[in-house]
């Protein structure tokens, strides 16, 4: 009998003893089709780095997915606004108290000042943020208290308030212990002409940030974000950990933006999306953002998977758009662009690529944007006889062989006539681009316009864009429900960079400067609606539709927020519903 | 034993048969594709059938469509035409050149053929300016005066010096035998626009050393024979031996290669196509086709049209390239 009763206090001794593991304590898997390239705080190459990257670093405002709306984050409060006259606006922010670097240095206002000036010293690869951000002129410090500071901001428009907290502040201390760029005022920083002689003090704090190679080794600076990085297998896997003890810990309550259930996140990079959906039904990811529709759909209509997982959709903010290279001569005429956005047939286009889940367009701003969205301008559809009608007026002529048919153009007296070839570039293997550019060269086809569609390798593609080695691009264009700021993409000055069109006209180029400046959301509207019917008639881009934002996951997770914005969940906010489930 | 060797033979003919009526229908199709009456052309998406099953409901795709809204059969019928264009082209321009490198360095060897000096500074200054290498310029006018002198100078410039011809052949198929052959067409597609042009170009350039080495050997073997030692003795020049006596016979080797050949430059395409590298997606071939399944896994129909055509093809070659050649199937 005691042997008996031994035996058993062993055996229970054994079990406890055991590797348990409760559900709450397991990962969460996510699945990314994109390794982040790179996590350096200042260059984001992809939405996988911008959400690897408010992992380790927070802002000042984030958005909490729960209300969509922006929430303080690093900042204790929303900020007070104050108008200065009639084109700045004074941002005040105080920073919480209780917010640290990891190693327990707090986080001040001279750290906001120097990740501000850190975006506008030359030599780093800082030209989004410098475009970005370049409306905030001036930090002002309270000399009573370290934390509060004040943004002073060109214009007064409604959305700046949120913009200007949105950065990810980095640790002064760490990137410039010595304080170098204190002295240097940020007004002066922004304003400095890129052929202005070099500085020997910005050019040394440059190096030093080069030296870090943060894209790389993220972990060289304290973040003040709730998770670490521990370990980053190049196309195959990042995981974060936990911070056993994080400042925002000690909030009660926590804000949702400062919540950080899962006590590891594991971004697991699978680019195909068969394999993505094996690894899902697996349940080798817990997660998987971005379904492609037709593989979403597929898996709704499996019973099993139906009884594993859990789907949701929303309208993303992702635009589906066509580009023309406007430097070409034969594109350089709007009527020339606007026939040939008659060639793409975007509701027809919607369903078939889309499952007609997400939404047709009429320009770049969201249809669900009833204020500021030009729904007096007609859909695009369709119109192969209104392209014809438009080409003879851009003053082409259809010419017909034996063999072939052809429109061509007598651009000045005693040239060689110019033929109307067209090259689409798209990157290649993505199935809904592919359809696209059929579609396109379809009806281009049957009017006598030759088109060649050119797949280009993801790593060529930016580079092609870039060098103007096109005539059409198809593309996706990343937005959001809160900044209009066209300038990166439409602005004259931003050819080259991020303006790949080549567009820009003296009027456009005014209407892309106002928008953000418009002191009212009046104002706003009634200027976003005005760029909406130019870019219709000058038809630099053909807006086709924004895509649904499909999301699959583990039914026993909850606190996903899936919605349209980017990335389409909370990462942070994830958590387990199980109880406890031991693992042998 | 007597008795099961007609049953061989016929069995082998009837095979042959097969073999030659598969791909005589395949060249039909690809002959004739443009003047059949198709409900679809290729390359033609429709949007309101995105991988549509073969014979569905309210759908007038025969075999179905893709997951891009294209015609199978117009796809299937129109990619043998790329079939036949591009692997037929390719194994025909690789085994011409091959032969003709191979059959050179057999029978000249590295000192057989001599040239005068100003046909090196030719071939420097043309290897020279190919490579953009700097003063690319001066290089050109440099060949060209090369050229001049040789064809203008004839035997005047006495001393001409050999040109190692087998060292360059055998060096250049061990080079290009290293890397294996997907990979290089791989590195080389990634460089070369994606036209069915450049397809056959890289192709082409990868394709030649198989023949190249079979011809050399082969040629080693006919120089030692009586018929070119006469030839030479007789004093006909050696330029016209090698072309009219010596090549035709190294040649014979092909014969049974050619098939081979051809079916692996074949599989090669479409490996490149369905990895998406090959032909624009415009371009109907049967491995892109047969890449589209990818997206759609359960379209059976996807990998069934495409998949048998190629294995069809593929096998039919096989089996008449090994009927020509040693083995039980002769």
């Amino acid at each position: 009998m005691v042997k008996l009763l031994l035996v058993s206090l062993l055996i229970v001794l054994l079990v406890s003893c055991s590797k348990r593991r409760t559900v709450e304590g397991q990962p969460v898997r996510i699945l990314w089709t994109r390794d982040p390239e790179s996590l350096d705080p200042l260059v984001t190459p992809n939405q996988s780095a911008i959400d690897a990257n408010n992992l380790l670093h927070l802002c000042l405002l984030s958005v909490d997915y729960s209300t969509k709306r922006y929430a303080p984050a690093l900042a204790d409060s929303l900020p007070k606004v104050q108008f200065a006259g009639d084109s700045l606006t004074l941002v005040t922010y105080h920073l919480r108290p209780t917010a640290t670097w990891d190693g327990g240095r707090p986080v001040l206002a001279r750290d906001v000042a120097f990740t501000l000036k850190l975006m506008q010293v030359p030599g780093l690869p800082n030209e989004a943020n410098k475009a970005q951000f370049g409306f905030i002129r001036d930090i002002r410090f309270d000399p009573t208290d370290p934390r509060r500071f004040t943004l002073v901001c060109n214009g007064q428009a409604p959305g700046l308030v949120q913009e200007s907290g949105d950065f990810l502040i980095l640790p002064e201390a760490a990137l410039d212990p010595k304080g170098s760029l204190r002295p240097y005022q940020l007004g002066a920083l922004n304003d400095r002409a890129a052929t202005a002689p070099a500085d020997s003090i910005l050019v040394k704090l440059a190096r030093r940030y080069a030296r870090a190679n943060l894209a790389l080794y993220p972990g060289r600076i304290p973040g003040s974000g709730p998770y670490q990085l521990v370990r980053w297998d190049k196309d195959h896997l990042l995981r974060f950990q936990r911070k056993p003890h994080w400042w925002a810990d000690a909030l009660r309550p926590a804000p949702p933006v400062l919540e950080a259930q899962p006590s590891e996140l594991d971004f697991v990079i699978i680019p195909n999306e068969a394999s993505a959906a094996l690894a899902l039904r697996r349940g080798s990811v817990n997660v998987y953002p971005q379904v492609p529709v037709r593989e979403f759909r597929r898996l709704q209509a499996s019973a099993a998977a139906r009884q594993q997982l859990a789907f949701y959709t929303s309208l993303s903010y992702d635009l589906v758009y066509a580009g023309f290279n406007t430097r070409r001569p034969a594109l350089s005429n709007r009527l020339t662009r606007q026939a040939l956005g008659f060639l793409f047939d975007p509701k027809a286009l919607l369903l078939a690529t889309q499952a007609g889940l997400g939404q047709c367009t009429v320009g770049l701003v969201h249809p669900t944007d009833t204020r500021n969205y030009a729904d007096s301008l007609p859909p695009l559809a369709l119109d192969p006889a209104r392209a014809v009608a438009l080409l003879r007026q851009a003053g082409w002529h259809r010419e017909s062989t034996a063999s072939d048919t052809f429109w061509t153009r007598q651009l000045a007296p005693k040239t060689p006539p110019q033929r109307l070839t067209l090259l689409v570039r798209y990157r290649a293997g993505e199935t809904a681009f592919e359809t696209i550019g059929l579609q396109f060269r379809a009806a281009a086809a049957r009017l006598g316009i030759a088109v060649e569609l050119r797949p280009t390798e993801n790593a060529s593609f930016s580079s092609a864009l870039q060098a103007g080695d096109f005539d059409v691009y198809l593309r996706l264009l990343k937005g959001n429900p809160f900044y209009f700021n066209f300038a990166p993409i439409l602005h004259s000055k931003t050819v080259g960079a991020g303006n790949l069109t080549g567009f820009g006209t003296p009027a456009s180029d005014r209407l892309i400067e106002a928008i953000p400046l418009a002191n009212t959301l009046d104002s706003r509207a009634r200027l976003l609606r005005k760029f909406q019917r130019l870019m219709r008639e000058e038809m630099p881009l053909v807006p086709l539709f924004f895509r649904p934002n499909c999301l699959a996951a583990d039914r026993r997770l909850v606190h996903l927020y899936p919605g349209g914005l980017k990335p389409g969940y909370a990462a942070a906010a994830i958590k387990w519903t199980t109880p406890v489930v031991a693992v042998p | 034993m007597k008795a099961s060797a007609p049953i061989g033979i016929a069995r082998a003919r009837g095979g042959r048969a097969l073999a030659l009526g598969w791909l005589a229908a395949v060249a039909a199709l690809a002959a004739l594709g443009p003047l059949l009456p198709l409900a679809y052309a290729p390359a033609q998406p429709d949007l309101a059938h995105l991988a549509t099953p073969p014979l569905a409901a309210g759908s007038a795709h025969w075999l179905g469509t893709d997951p891009s809204g294209r015609d199978v059969l117009a796809e299937m019928i129109f990619g043998a035409r790329t079939a036949v264009g591009i692997s037929l082209g390719a194994a025909v321009l690789a085994t011409a050149l091959g032969a003709l490198l191979g059959g050179a360095a057999g029978f000249w060897r590295n000192h057989g053929w001599r040239v005068p000096w100003p046909a090196w500074a030719a071939a420097l200054g043309a290897g020279w300016w190919a490579l953009a290498l700097p003063g690319a310029p001066a290089a050109l006018v440099g060949a060209g005066l090369g050229l001049a002198g040789t064809l203008l100078g004839g035997p005047r410039w006495g001393r001409r010096w050999p040109v190692p011809l087998d060292a360059g052949v055998l060096g250049a198929t061990a080079l290009l035998g290293a890397v294996p052959r997907l990979v290089l067409v791989v590195a080389l597609a990634g460089t070369l626009p994606l036209t069915p042009g450049g397809l056959l170009a890289v192709l082409v350039l990868t394709a030649w050393p198989g023949p190249a080495r079979l011809v050399r050997a082969a040629m080693l073997r006919v120089t030692a024979q009586p018929f070119v030692a006469a030839a030479r003795a007789l004093g006909l020049p050696a330029g016209r031996v090698w072309w009219r006596q010596a090549l035709p016979h190294a040649c014979l080797p092909l014969r049974t290669a050619f098939p081979l050949s051809l079916a692996s430059l074949l599989a090669l395409e479409s490996t490149l196509s369905f990895l998406g590298i090959g032909l624009p997606p415009e371009v109907p071939s049967w491995g892109h086709l047969l890449g589209t399944a990818r997206t759609e896994p359960t379209a059976w129909w996807l990998v069934a049209a495409p998949g048998g055509a190629l294995l069809f093809t593929i096998l039919a070659l096989q089996y008449l390239g090994r009927a020509r050649g040693p083995g039980p199937a002769k």
